[in-house]
């Protein structure tokens, strides 16, 4: 007769010491851990290479017949042209520093998720063709060849990366892991491997301008309805001025905050706040997406997609770009830009507040200024009229978008908006905001939502912090400056802490704001009650 | 010894085994980190683990235990535990890995050498098995919670685009 297993060997199955290395445990492509792939017809009409049909969990990935010879050349011509990848691929001396610092390793246990190991899996590869040591001990030197799981194994964790660049701040020589993630990916491109989630928007970008591929009559409309709405919450419709030449400024922002809930309140609070300053600015319906999901395939893909910013500013003659609350696009346009795009079309100007004549030096060269920092400078002039007891219900703390804080520092300003127009305001515990902030678990195009099992993983460190500041503090609420984080937040706040809500700082700025001949506010941008209302009636009638 | 007593005298061997256990769920090379870092923020599920394997011994010591406080106090643990690499079977049966340290330390005290194996240790035993049993049930939320935020977000992010063809439709001429 068999015997059933002991509770002991069903749960703790893995030996005491496992019999192979952990470079020769391969991962398992379970439902839930891996992106769908990208379709054949979207990497042909993207031209990209070598596209074909796959499925991430059959056995035969149908990769070209000179599949390693594309890899080899591919990483040789990266390892030429990136400087900063041969010295990555050089100079870690294995200390350990990055290897507890990554949210999927504390997520998963998985050796191969510390960024030591992760960034192994490419320069054990490095090693035997790059390195003589390599090409003449191999295994002993940590060098192997390719093979086809190999390929799988690359895959599989170079989308276990959000690209967050926190382990590249613990590291002593500043070993930027995303950057090694970032060319997996270009290198997997090259053998026609992508995924659905990042390569659909792409496609989109190109040839419509925004994420859906929505034509541009109806992403008006759409705005449309959202001044509409802001008309019912505060009496006074926005304008909404689309691809006009002449204006001062060009505003831009990533489409999500038009199409997806929560993001739309954020955008509504844009339109409001540019109606209240009267605004001398315009939308774009070819420039509708400051994000970019071509910088989660390939550099070049990357500034394709973001030269439409100055196409537009050119084509409508602005002096200046104003960009919105989103993460990865200012990754982008801090730290390659100029590189990408650069020099900036000859009409525009060093960005000067029109309302405080603050020049904003910072953005000399690219001649974009964030939001927060255009918004943080007007308070800072005491030019907006705020009423921060309207956002009395809210008891908020403030998540750190991974690329906003580590790419460009952008840590004081969307803190000083918030202390202004919300009297409740937390921080998380010190070593999970600011710069060592935890990533949301979703960002370079892993928020999409046949992986949640996996995010809900990667997203637990932060989930964590968040659950401890709600059941400290009471903390009901999370801003957040990225619209990938309000997509990726909101589940990730109801599995780890439910009942806190996320949005952008601007739904939280425009409720606050007390505008020139409004309607008395008794909903927010939500069309939920707001507090104190009753009480206040109650007052005016008894005076 | 009055169980109270021996509850108290084998508390932290059997905490620090139990969650040398559930360390072991883990691959070999990670347990080290696991066991060694102590920050409740920068090391989640190492303290997850030692906040559940204090509420859980607490809780099978002594008699009247509040099953709302115990939930909550294990909820942390089991959602990690639903969301993580394992079969539902691996993901709870770690509250089964106490019952053998139960039986080395507890029971040879609590049956003072006599052979049989006494009621108050039985009942010991069943208190595991509904301390499970309430485990179970927060696994299945969460993993109902799982299929739900799966749905909400696809939802979520065509909202506007939804409501927009709505009002086209409304104000079609065919109508
Ligand atoms: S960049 Fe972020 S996700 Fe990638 S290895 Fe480093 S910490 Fe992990
Ligand atoms: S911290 Fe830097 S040098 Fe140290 S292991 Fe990590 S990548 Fe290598």
């Amino acid at each position: 007769m068999a015997k059933l297993p002991t509770p002991q060997e069903l749960v703790a199955s893995r030996p005491a010491f496992p019999d192979e290395a952990w470079l020769d445990t391969k991962p398992k492509f379970a439902p839930g851990s891996f992106c769908y792939p990208a379709k054949k017809e979207t990497m042909e009409i993207m031209h990209m290479p070598n596209p074909h049909d796959w499925d991430p969990a059959a056995d035969d990935w149908n990769l070209p017949d000179n599949w390693e010879q594309i890899l080899c050349d591919a990483f040789a011509e990266r390892l030429e042209k990136h400087r900063s990848l041969k010295l990555f691929m050089d100079i870690c001396v294995r200390c350990g520093a990055c290897a507890d610092k990554c949210h999927f390793f504390l997520g998963t246990n998985d050796p191969k998720n510390m960024p030591v190991l992760r960034a192994e899996l490419l320069r054990s590869l490095y090693r035997r063709d790059h390195t003589m040591l390599g090409k003449i001990l191999g295994k002993k030197v940590g060098a192997r060849g390719w093979d086809k799981e190999v390929v799988k194994e690359l895959f599989y964790y170079a989308y276990q990366c959000t690209e967050c660049r926190r382990c590249s701040l613990f590291c002593p020589y500043g070993i930027d892991t995303a950057e090694i993630t970032a060319i997996v990916r270009e290198l997997l491109h090259e053998v026609g491997l992508g995924t659905h989630w990042i390569m659909d928007p792409v496609k989109n970008c190109s040839f419509t301008g925004n994420h859906l591929g929505i034509k541009p009559h109806s992403f008006v409309e759409i705005v449309e309805m959202l001044a509409d709405d802001c008309e019912t919450v505060t009496g006074i419709r926005p304008k909404t001025p689309f691809n006009e030449k002449g204006h001062e400024i060009l505003f831009l922002t990533p489409s999500g905050d038009v199409f997806a809930d929560p993001g739309i309140y954020t955008f509504m609070g844009y339109l409001l706040l540019f109606h209240e300053l009267d605004l001398d600015y315009t939308l774009s319906t070819y420039a509708s997406e400051g994000g970019n999901f071509g910088s989660f395939t390939t550099f070049n893909m990357a500034k394709k997609l973001n030269a439409k910013m100055y196409h537009e500013a050119e084509r409508l003659g602005v002096k200046w770009i104003l960009g919105g609350e989103c993460g990865h696009m200012w990754r982008v346009i801090n730290q390659y830009m100029d590189t990408y795009n650069g020099p900036s079309p000859a009409c525009m100007e060093v960005p000067k507040s029109p309302i405080t004549g603050t020049v904003f030096e910072n953005a000399a060269s690219t001649k974009m200024v964030h939001i927060t920092e255009f918004t943080a400078d007007l308070i800072r002039h005491n030019k907006l009229k705020l009423d921060p007891s309207r956002n009395d219900h809210i008891i908020t703390t403030f998540h750190d978008s991974c690329n906003p804080a580590r790419a460009m520092g952008l840590l004081e300003e969307p803190r000083y908006i918030l202390k202004h127009v919300c009297n409740n305001f937390v921080e998380m515990p010190e070593n999970t905001i600011r710069e060592q902030t935890f990533c949301c678990g979703a960002g370079s195009g892993l928020n999409t939502e046949e992986i949640m099992e996996l995010r809900m993983r990667s997203g637990m460190p932060r989930g964590n912090a968040l659950r401890y500041v709600q059941q400290k503090y009471g903390v009901n609420h999370m801003a957040c400056v990225c619209a990938i984080d309000r997509a990726t937040l909101p589940p990730l706040a109801d599995y780890w802490a439910p009942g806190v809500t996320v949005s952008g700082v601007h739904e939280l700025v425009a409720n606050a704001l007390v505008m020139k001949g409004e309607a008395k506010r008794t909903m927010d941008l939500r069309q939920e009650d707001l507090p104190n209302v009753e009480a206040d009636d109650a007052a005016e009638q008894g005076e | 010894m009055e169980t109270k007593k021996i509850f108290e005298k084998h508390k932290s061997d059997i905490l620090s085994e139990w969650t040398e256990a559930v360390f072991s769920t883990y691959p070999f090379q990670t347990t080290g980190f696991l066991r060694t870092k102590h920050d409740p923020f920068t090391n989640p599920v190492a303290a997850m683990t030692r906040e559940a394997a204090g509420i859980l011994y607490d809780a099978l010591s002594g008699d009247d235990t509040d099953v709302q406080t115990v939930k909550q106090a294990i909820e942390r643990f089991v959602k990690l535990r639903a969301v993580q690499e394992f079969t539902p079977s691996q993901g709870l049966g770690v509250f089964f890995l106490m019952k053998p340290l139960l039986r080395k330390h507890i029971l040879p005290e609590m049956a003072k050498g006599a052979g049989d194996v006494p009621a108050c240790y039985l009942e010991l035993e069943s208190r595991v098995d509904s301390l499970t049993l309430l485990a179970f049930d927060i696994y299945t939320k969460a993993r109902e919670t799982l299929a739900d935020i799966r749905i909400k977000e696809i939802r979520n992010q065509y909202a506007q685009l939804k409501r927009w063809a709505q009002q086209l439709n409304e104000s079609s001429p065919l109508n």
